[in-house]
């Protein structure tokens, strides 16, 4: 079905013809612009929708190119939807409770209909989520997209990785099995260590001095109402710098601009990017490299979704989220372990409970909030691992394999009473 | 990137294929079609066949609301013949559930009628399982995260494999009909009935509590064991009490398997309350209970020896060739302790040896004396011989073959039998101190006098022997130390206070606040430090020797010397606190 580009202006007359267009208006009521075939309303259908004004009516090819941002920031969006989905479906069985919760779980398992599937999407994607976020940083990092004008975005962006973090952590107590439990205990202890504050943050947390009915409504509402709309603010204010600070990083190109089928000659009239104020869209100063939205920025969007998804659905199929035995406060397993995300923390609280669990997370943290601000040049942006930035890039990638070790470490090597042991 | 896209696509479309064909199409119907059709070729009603003809699948289900909270049986989705007598030589799932006398069923004209009803019981009331389940992995509860899998008929995936064939058995069924048949010696549950004369024969109640039957106190409450726990956890526990719980010293009692079933479903049947009785009947058994000393069944028991064997004494204790590895040896108590201490120690164990682990166990006062009695004629000493023999006879259960202080009982014994292997120790004591340790024993510890068991030219050979095997170093003639005979401070109130005050100072990190050896350090020291509550010991021990362990230390403990911390008076006041803390107790 074609919309016709105009509706039609002539008086229809009789009731018949108003009947038998009102499809046509009804669909034309709604999208005001037909399937777009022409430049304008590419640019118009992009700038009329709801959902699609979020994109900018025209994207410089270099976001485009999978190999520079792998889509992970999107990865991750797609994510937080399954999740935002699967977790209010997860609400309707949900009870936060020291004696339901449990019994909740073997529900899903056994008599919900989808439950395990449900459960197991949630769970994977969280996971996924968590290791995706992460991912992002890094990929911003090493393409040193946080440079001026972007470094409040940067910021955004770690605070983001925390919300994640702490959104994962307070969804994993919520099964109330051995594994919540413990995990939750030795997360808490960790936050613990932290100097002045720290007992009363653990208090505040928990509701009490261990972890148990209090802790559990504390977090269950954590974890469906307080840290999802501040997570669903923060990356709306996120993906509307990107836009402001204009568009993805992208490398300068000074040479001339090469003549393009794709380009659209200067002097053009419905040119939306001349509204965008901002250092990177001087409109005419620099060789136009950009193609229209629609389609070629949504069919990207859409075959990361539709990855995202599918890699989701089969692991969900394949493994089933797991559960451990219900919680027995006299029965610690040996060793208790936190969340694999907190275990390269919780390995370094092996050698030191302050350094290990406050001292240096704290540090790096302080250190990613303040790495646009310490580095002020603006060379080697829109390159992976440019020459110009090799120290940056060093130091950073030392890190992340560092924490990446030490999680590996608290992960597979570490056995009963926190001793090394050999996985294999 | 349009193939990788439309691969992806067909991957969403068939996770969602095999997704939703999971969810929609049930075993259970192809059970109640068949259900239909053969019934329906059965019926020799008109009406009935009609209505057969008419029914589609459906979920059936039984709301049960009169046992416990209000719960949803699905069962009957599968087992539709359940109650359809015609289908008695089916096989499962379409078989009729079968009618028994002996359940309280009853046959009027030709037809049964059941006593319970499976409209008002549902199914899992007795057989356990997830009612509301419609998948047989998990409705029977063969998921390992189901507490309570089909009773008798259904053992988890990872139920130790050893033992998980003796879990099946209509006889565990009984545990839920003890659920309302609370009575004792119902005739439906004979094996919950012998578990629980189990439980009192084999001293379990010494250490368990089950509110109504028993006060223990150093195991774990098993008031609602069989609510918390799996038959198989259960099972685990009785035979291998160290499987789940390293440090447990629980005693493995070598029960016979009918023994071990029979204590499972006793214990699987306790859950607290049950259907039949309210919180308040609970607590009156548990008021009646404290106040009833004798245990039932123990009439007819003869003489000590008898009561000792039925007592399960060896469970423990060591006698003769019988040895449970955990209390000292009893096999020459008539030489070691008299009828005064054994008497008094069964009544409370804590009152002779303080830190004792020993239950004191609520039996009739005629039993302990039988018991005393029988433990008193024990009078015969082991043959004569040579030292390494007779170390490695008497000595070696606490104090280790090697000597270490780390027999097989060591770990149960507080104060720790002394590690003969530390030099520093053995070399600073003279001999004469470890004479009359052996000799006399040590007060309020489990070292006994082997003075009557043992010639002195023998005691001469043991230590010897210790000395050149174990401590490798003479003693040395000690530099004279100045340590007064008497404590010369005089002990009076400011005393005593000033005393209290360096205590806390000093003391408490190690010994305690209460002074009980029990301080936040204690858990880590070998041997652990001195309970000062201890009055056996504490008063066998002469002032020089207090003051010498304070003011120069005791070498291969913990002790440290506080010749420069503390000035002869201040150690002065702390032997008047300690020597304070025993007046007012005998």
């Amino acid at each position: 079905m074609t919309p016709t580009q105009e509706p039609p202006t002539q008086k229809s007359g009789t009731a018949l013809a108003t009947l038998r267009e009102l499809p046509q208006n009804v669909w034309n009521s709604i999208f005001r612009n037909p399937l777009p075939s022409t430049d304008l309303e590419r640019s118009s259908t992009s700038f009329t929708n709801f959902f699609l004004h979020i994109h900018p009516v025209k994207v410089n090819k270099n976001t485009l190119r999978p190999t520079y941002t792998m889509g992970l920031g999107l990865i991750a969006t797609f994510l937080f939807v399954i999740l935002v989905v699967t977790g209010v479906l997860l609400m309707f069985y949900y009870v936060p409770s020291t004696t339901q919760a449990y019994d909740r779980m073997l529900d899903l398992r056994g008599t919900v209909a989808f439950g395990i599937f449900l459960r197991n999407m949630h769970r994977w994607s969280a996971h996924g989520m968590v290791a995706i976020v992460f991912l992002h940083m890094c990929r911003v990092y090493f393409t040193g997209a946080y440079k001026r004008p972007r470094e409040f975005n940067w910021v955004l962006g770690v605070l983001l990785l925390l919300v994640t973090l702490f959104l994962s952590f307070t969804g994993y107590l919520l099964p109330w099995d051995q594994l919540a439990f413990w995990a939750i205990t030795v997360g808490t202890s960790i936050a613990g260590y932290a100097p002045l504050v720290g007992k009363q943050m653990q208090f505040v947390l928990l509701g009490d001095t261990t972890v148990g009915q209090e802790a559990l409504l504390r977090f269950y509402v954590l974890h469906v109402a307080v840290l999802p709309a501040v997570l669903v603010l923060m990356m709306a204010i996120h993906f509307w710098r990107i836009r402001k600070d204009g568009g993805l990083s992208r490398p300068e190109v000074a040479a001339a601009p090469a003549p393009d089928a794709g380009v659209v000659k200067l002097k053009k009239v419905y040119g939306l990017q001349g509204f965008v104020r901002g250092p990177f869209t001087k409109l005419g100063n620099v060789p136009d490299n950009s193609v229209y939205s629609w389609p070629n920025l949504l069919m990207a969007e859409l075959f990361v979704f539709v990855l995202t998804i599918s890699l989701i659905l089969v692991v969900s199929l394949l493994f089933n989220a797991p559960l451990e035995q219900p919680v027995n406060i006299m029965h610690p397993p040996n060793p208790a372990k936190a969340p694999w995300y907190f275990l390269g923390l919780q390995e370094m609280v092996s050698y030191s409970a302050f350094w290990g669990g406050i001292g240096i997370p704290g540090l790096m943290v302080a250190m990613l909030f303040a790495v646009p601000y310490i580095d002020r040049t603006t060379h080697g942006v829109g390159k992976w691992f440019a020459k110009e930035r090799l120290l940056a890039n060093t130091i950073f990638l030392t890190l992340v394999i560092l924490n990446v070790i030490f999680i590996a470490i608290g992960t597979f090597f570490r056995g009963p009473n926190w001793t090394l042991v050999s996985p294999f | 990137m349009r193939l990788p896209l439309a691969i992806a696509s067909l991957v969403v479309l068939i996770v969602h294929g095999v997704v939703f064909r999971n969810q929609f199409f049930h075993e259970w119907e192809r059970h109640q079609t068949a259900y239909i059709e053969q019934a329906r070729s059965m019926s020799k009603n008109d009406h009935e066949r009609a209505e057969l003809e008419a029914r589609a699948p459906r979920i059936e289900q039984i709301i049960v609301t009169s046992f416990g909270d209000t719960h949803v049986d699905r069962c009957t989705t599968c087992h539709l013949a359940a109650d359809d007598p015609r289908f008695g030589g089916h096989a499962e799932p379409l078989k009729s559930h079968p009618y028994s006398a002996a359940m309280g069923d009853v046959q009027r004209n030709g037809q049964w009628e059941r006593r319970h009803k499976f409209s008002d019981f549902g199914c899992t009331v007795c057989h356990d399982g997830q009612g509301r389940g419609l998948d047989t992995f998990y409705s029977h509860g063969q998921d390992e995260f189901w507490p309570d899998p089909l009773t008798g008929y259904v053992t988890q995936p990872n139920w130790r494999k050893d033992f998980s064939p003796k879990l099946k058995g209509k006889e565990y069924m009984e545990a839920n009909c003890a659920q309302c048949h609370t009575e004792e010696a119902f005739a439906g549950t004979p094996h919950v009935e012998r578990g629980r004369k189990l439980f009192y024969a084999m001293n379990c109640y010494g250490c368990h509590k089950i509110d109504g039957m028993s006060e223990g106190t150093l195991g774990p409450d098993l008031t609602e064991a069989g609510k918390k726990f799996k038959v198989d956890y259960l099972w685990e526990s009785i035979v291998e009490p160290r499987a789940n719980l390293a440090t447990s010293f629980m005693p493995d009692f070598h029960l016979q398997p009918a023994d071990v079933e029979s204590l499972v479903i006793f214990l699987k049947s306790r859950r607290g309350v049950n259907f039949a009785e309210t919180s308040l009947d609970r607590y009156k058994a548990h008021v009646a209970n404290v106040a009833v000393v004798i245990p039932p069944g123990t009439a007819g028991e003869k003489a000590g020896e008898q009561l000792l064997g039925d007592r399960a004494c060896t469970a423990c204790h060591k006698l003769g060739d019988k040895d449970g590895g955990i209390a000292p040896d009893l096999s020459y108590e008539g030489l070691i302790r008299d009828e005064q201490w054994v008497g008094d120690h069964f009544v409370n164990p804590r009152s002779r040896v303080p830190d004792s682990i020993m239950p004191a166990f609520r039996f009739p006062a005629e039993d302990f004396q039988r018991l005393t009695a029988y433990l008193e004629s024990l009078k015969t000493p082991p043959p004569p011989v040579d030292a390494h023999a007779t170390f490695v006879n008497l000595c070696a259960r606490c104090h280790g073959e090697k000597g270490d202080g780390a027999g097989k009982v060591a770990w149960y014994i507080d104060p720790s039998p002394r590690d003969f292997t530390k030099p520093g120790f053995m070399a600073s004591k003279p001999r004469a101190r470890f004479v009359a340790s052996i000799q006399e024993g040590v007060g309020g510890t489990s070292m006994p006098p082997w003075k009557r068991i043992l010639k002195d030219e023998q005691i001469d050979g043991v230590l010897d022997y210790v000395m050149q095997t174990f401590a490798k170093e003479q003693f040395k003639e000690l530099k004279t130390r100045n340590i007064p005979e008497k404590n010369p401070v005089a002990s009076n109130p400011e005393s005593i206070a000033r005393g209290e005050q360096v205590f806390e100072l000093r003391c408490n990190g190690c010994h305690g606040r209460k002074a009980d050896g029990k301080g936040p350090n204690s858990l880590d020291i070998f041997p652990h430090p001195r309970n000062f509550r201890n009055h056996w010991f504490v008063e066998s021990v002469p002032d020089r020797r207090l003051f010498e362990s304070i003011e120069y230390g005791v070498q291969g403990t913990a002790m440290p010397s506080w010749m420069d911390m503390l000035n002869t008076n201040e150690v002065g006041d702390v032997i008047n606190f300690i020597r304070s803390l025993q007046s007012g107790r005998k």
